[in-house]
């Protein structure tokens, strides 16, 4: 947590280690140094310093010694010197005992490093979008390459998922003799790329076309638990990776923000070192210059708002919020009634086929419109409230927006798992055909918000209304969108395993398409923002609501909705999940594999675990929350220490001087 | 791994890839930028360690420094001899200490000695004065320069010595956590 690391940073504070002063020869050493010229007191003292240093590193393992040698920060043919002093003591010292075991594990460890650093290499040449990034870093700064960034992590979800689904799933299914063959009446029509339906509803794409039945060959390949392990386990390393990279990122980026310190804060943390565009830099600097003058003069007049101001205040909160949550709520209704009338309208009037697919198009459609309109509405709000901070402002944006999207994902989730089971006989399948269409719809419209978010936007701005200037690059928008976009396809792997695969093609053309629109039609943001904390906002977004939400509609799924009867691999079975009971009694008649029964039986199964694990956890947090409570305290004592002895400093200083003048 | 060079020794190699961020392609192609800085100067073979410093002024043109501001002081602060004329080895170490991995300590370090103008291991008011000239293009009145350097130390300053020590900016850049992106060059 970062409260320990900035009591440790006091700490030295207020102790004046040696660590800071090694490398910067400090002159308050002392009388010691006064004494001698000052030239040779600080080699000598550098070269003690280097011994402890040797010393230090040789006691470490290899890959210790590189990390301490590579964070030194002195000049390169100093590390290298301590480098080759440190492997030189390392391989003196261990002549007489086991020289023979000492060397073959030295020689291990190099060669395990050398292999590090190519496998590193290799990986960097594979690196997707290098060059582009950087470009992009370099003239609109890390808050805009945050999105690029995010989008390019998903893209990475996404090819692992396809290639985790297409080669556990797809390919068993296609090399056995029960690949699914397409009935002979139905041949491919253009508008199966928009509906998912028709022609692709009898291809792999579905899950109604996967068998259950168990491929004997060279092994036998059970195709119910390679389904339902293949989802089951991406998704656990989802979450996984997730929680790392999210825990990670907050341990870095999420230090307490102090607004007291914000001129420092501006003066020396703020310039983006990375941007390389002239422009662009200029532009910085003219920010700059204007926020500067803004601070200054906020401190003129920091006037209090009276109480009728307060009052009209609050009502203008409170109307905007329940005017939001009534936008949400009432378009989650809308879509409720909007799928309800398409099946009453499927039901009784018979319309040819074609103008029934195409009609399912319909409900794409109003949830995309909704997604790409009531934002606006949102953001006009957000102009007529003040919030205090800039802050607030964006947490308040992006809370309404994430509001909408979850209410109507949440309605669409609720129409599918408790209606068409129902009115359908092979209903997964149906479900995927709705998420393809959800996908796809949802790819137009964003490359349609492109069009008009951004190219229309500057065509105003610059010809039009010059007084509204170039638009800026709406990063919470945009990465709101592909958040949504990337939980859609995360509900839809269990019904349609290869829908990555449209995601992978739909974020491929979604990147050139920003970076092109970007360039053209944008300007570096106005405010240097903190990007830093704002990615932390997104990873927690992308998990705690939206993936958080997925998982759970497939869990939901597998536990409690009866898979259809004659179609897909779990046909026959009461729940997805009694595929696993059926395992564990197969594993049981086996008597070398008792203990993964054992396992089954008296932890995944069994309620007393979960109930200690969870009773465990909540007492390790207690227990932390004390800690970071305590050392809150030892702060604020440590940093009254360190005025008073600054205090204690100045005045014994003048005290000499005064000495002295006597 | 295969590719012939004949730039750098194996063992040279290696010494980079330990003491630096950078991997071995890395360090081949920084070796490319440094030699397309002065190509009559800088001799393409460096497996005999020579003497060579590309001075200041040609360092300065590249594309990733050309515009920042602080161009002249992060060249003079990793070069050893302080005047900004640069051998291969400050040219790594600049780059790897202001590449994506290093840590936040080595960044902290550096930073500070590059905002550090008279090199006194204090950053003093007129050292915030030519810092904020630089970032502002001069175009604020004295009064107003004076009045940020003068808040800015007060919010930063612990042992009130009216200048900021080491400790004192470690600790602000502590509650910074954008510093770590924003301190960060690409090469």
């Amino acid at each position: 947590f970062s409260k320990g690391s900035e009591t440790n940073q006091i700490r030295t504070l207020a102790q004046d280690t040696e660590r800071d002063k090694r490398f910067f020869s400090n002159s308050s050493f002392g009388t010691y140094n006064a004494l001698l010229p000052t030239g040779l007191a600080q080699k000598i003292h550098r070269l003690t310093e280097e011994q402890i240093l040797i010393k230090e590193l040789v006691a470490l393992s290899t890959t210790e010694q590189i990390r301490k040698i590579r964070a030194l920060p002195v000049s390169f043919e100093e590390k290298k010197h301590v480098r080759t002093q440190a492997m030189a003591f390392k391989s003196s010292g261990q002549s007489h005992h086991f020289s023979s075991l000492r060397d073959f594990s030295q020689n291990m460890s190099l060669l395990i490093r050398r292999f590090g650093y190519s496998i590193k290499s290799v990986s960097q040449s594979l690196q997707l979008w290098r060059g582009i990034m950087k470009e992009i870093g370099g003239k609109f700064g890390s808050s805009v390459l945050n999105y690029f960034v995010l989008l390019k992590w998903l893209l990475l979800f996404n090819i692992f998922s396809f290639l985790v689904n297409f080669g556990f799933i797809t390919i068993p299914l296609l090399v056995s003799d029960l690949s699914p063959n397409v009935s002979p009446n139905v041949s491919f029509r253009g508008l199966e790329l928009l509906t998912g339906a028709g022609y692709f509803n009898y291809t792999v794409m579905y899950y109604g076309s996967y068998s259950n039945e168990t491929f004997r060959g060279l092994v036998d390949y059970d195709m119910q638990l390679a389904y339902f392990f293949t989802i089951s386990v991406y998704m656990v390393l989802c979450g996984l990776v997730l929680i790392f990279s999210m825990a990670s990122s907050f341990k870095k980026n999420y230090a307490l923000a102090d607004s007291a310190s914000n001129s420092a804060w501006q003066l020396l943390c703020s310039w983006d070192f990375s941007i390389t565009n002239e422009k662009a830099v200029n532009q910085r600097k003219n920010n700059l210059r204007i926020q500067l003058k803004e601070s200054l003069s906020e401190k003129a007049h920091r006037e209090r708002q009276t109480t009728s101001e307060q009052l009209k205040q609050y009502g203008i909160y409170f109307g905007s919020w329940l005017l939001s949550t009534g936008l949400a709520v009432g378009c989650g209704a809308s879509i409720f009634y909007l799928c309800q009338y398409e099946n009453e309208v499927r039901k009784t009037i018979n319309y040819p086929k074609f103008r029934q697919e195409a009609e399912t198009l319909l409900v794409p459609f109003v949830v995309s419109l909704m997604n790409m309109v009531i934002p606006l509405f949102f953001s006009l709000f957000n102009k007529f409230e003040q919030y205090s901070s800039q802050r607030k402002q964006i947490y308040a944006l992006l809370f309404r927006n994430v509001l909408l999207r979850i209410s109507i994902l949440g309605v669409l989730c609720y129409y599918w798992m408790n209606t068409v089971p129902q009115k359908f006989t092979c209903w997964e399948p149906v479900v995927g055909q709705a998420l393809y269409r959800l996908v796809i719809v949802d790819f137009i419209f964003l490359m349609l918000g492109s069009l008009f978010g951004e190219f229309l936007s500057n065509v105003i701005g610059t010809k039009i209304q010059p007084r509204l200037g170039v638009p800026e690059f709406d990063v919470a928008r945009n990465v709101l969108e592909i958040i949504y976009a990337q939980t859609l396809a995360w509900i839809g792997i269990y019904f349609s395993p290869l829908l990555p695969v449209i995601q992978i093609l739909k974020f491929f053309i979604l990147f050139y398409l920003k970076k092109v629109s970007l360039t053209h039609n944008c300007q570096p943001p106005r405010r240097s923002g903190r990007a830093a904390q704002m990615k932390t906002i997104f990873i927690f977004l992308l998990f705690i609501p939206f993936f958080v939400g997925a998982l759970s509609i497939v869990a939901y799924t597998a536990w409690s909705l009866t898979p259809s009867e004659h179609c897909g691999p779990f046909r026959g079975l009461n729940n997805t999940f009694s595929v696993t009971g059926e395992w564990i009694d197969d594993v049981n008649k086996l008597s070398s594999t008792q203990w993964v029964v054992w396992i089954y039986q008296n932890v995944i199964k069994s309620e007393i675990f979960y109930f200690l694990i969870t009773l465990i956890i909540l007492v390790l947090i207690y227990i932390f929350w004390q800690l970071i409570q305590g050392r809150k305290e030892l702060i604020v004592l440590l940093r009254k220490q360190i005025v008073n002895e600054g205090n204690d400093k100045s005045f014994l200083l003048e005290k000499l001087q005064n000495l002295q003048k006597s | 791994m295969g590719n012939k060079q004949t730039t750098f020794t194996e063992e040279q190699l290696e010494a980079y890839q330990d003491c630096t961020y950078f991997t071995r392609k890395e360090i081949l192609s920084l070796h490319g930028r440094y030699r397309e800085l002065a190509p009559h100067l800088v001799p393409l073979d460096y497996t005999n360690n020579p003497d060579i410093k590309v001075p200041m002024a040609l360092i300065v043109t590249m594309p990733e420094l050309k515009e920042n501001p602080f161009r002249d002081r992060i060249v003079e602060t990793f070069s050893e001899d302080g005047q900004g004329n640069m051998s291969f080895n400050d040219f790594v170490d600049m780059f790897s200490a202001l590449c994506e991995m290093a840590p936040r300590e080595l960044k902290t370090i550096y930073a500070f000695k590059i905002y550090d103008f008279n090199r006194d291991n204090f950053i003093c008011k007129e050292d915030l004065q030519k810092t904020l000239n630089k970032l502002t293009k001069g175009e604020l009145t004295p009064e107003e320069v004076t009045l940020v350097c003068d808040k800015a130390i007060e919010e930063a300053d612990l042992d009130a010595d009216n200048k900021l020590s080491f400790s004192d900016f470690e600790n602000m850049i502590s509650k910074a956590p954008d510093f770590l992106s924003n301190f960060h060059v690409r090469i």
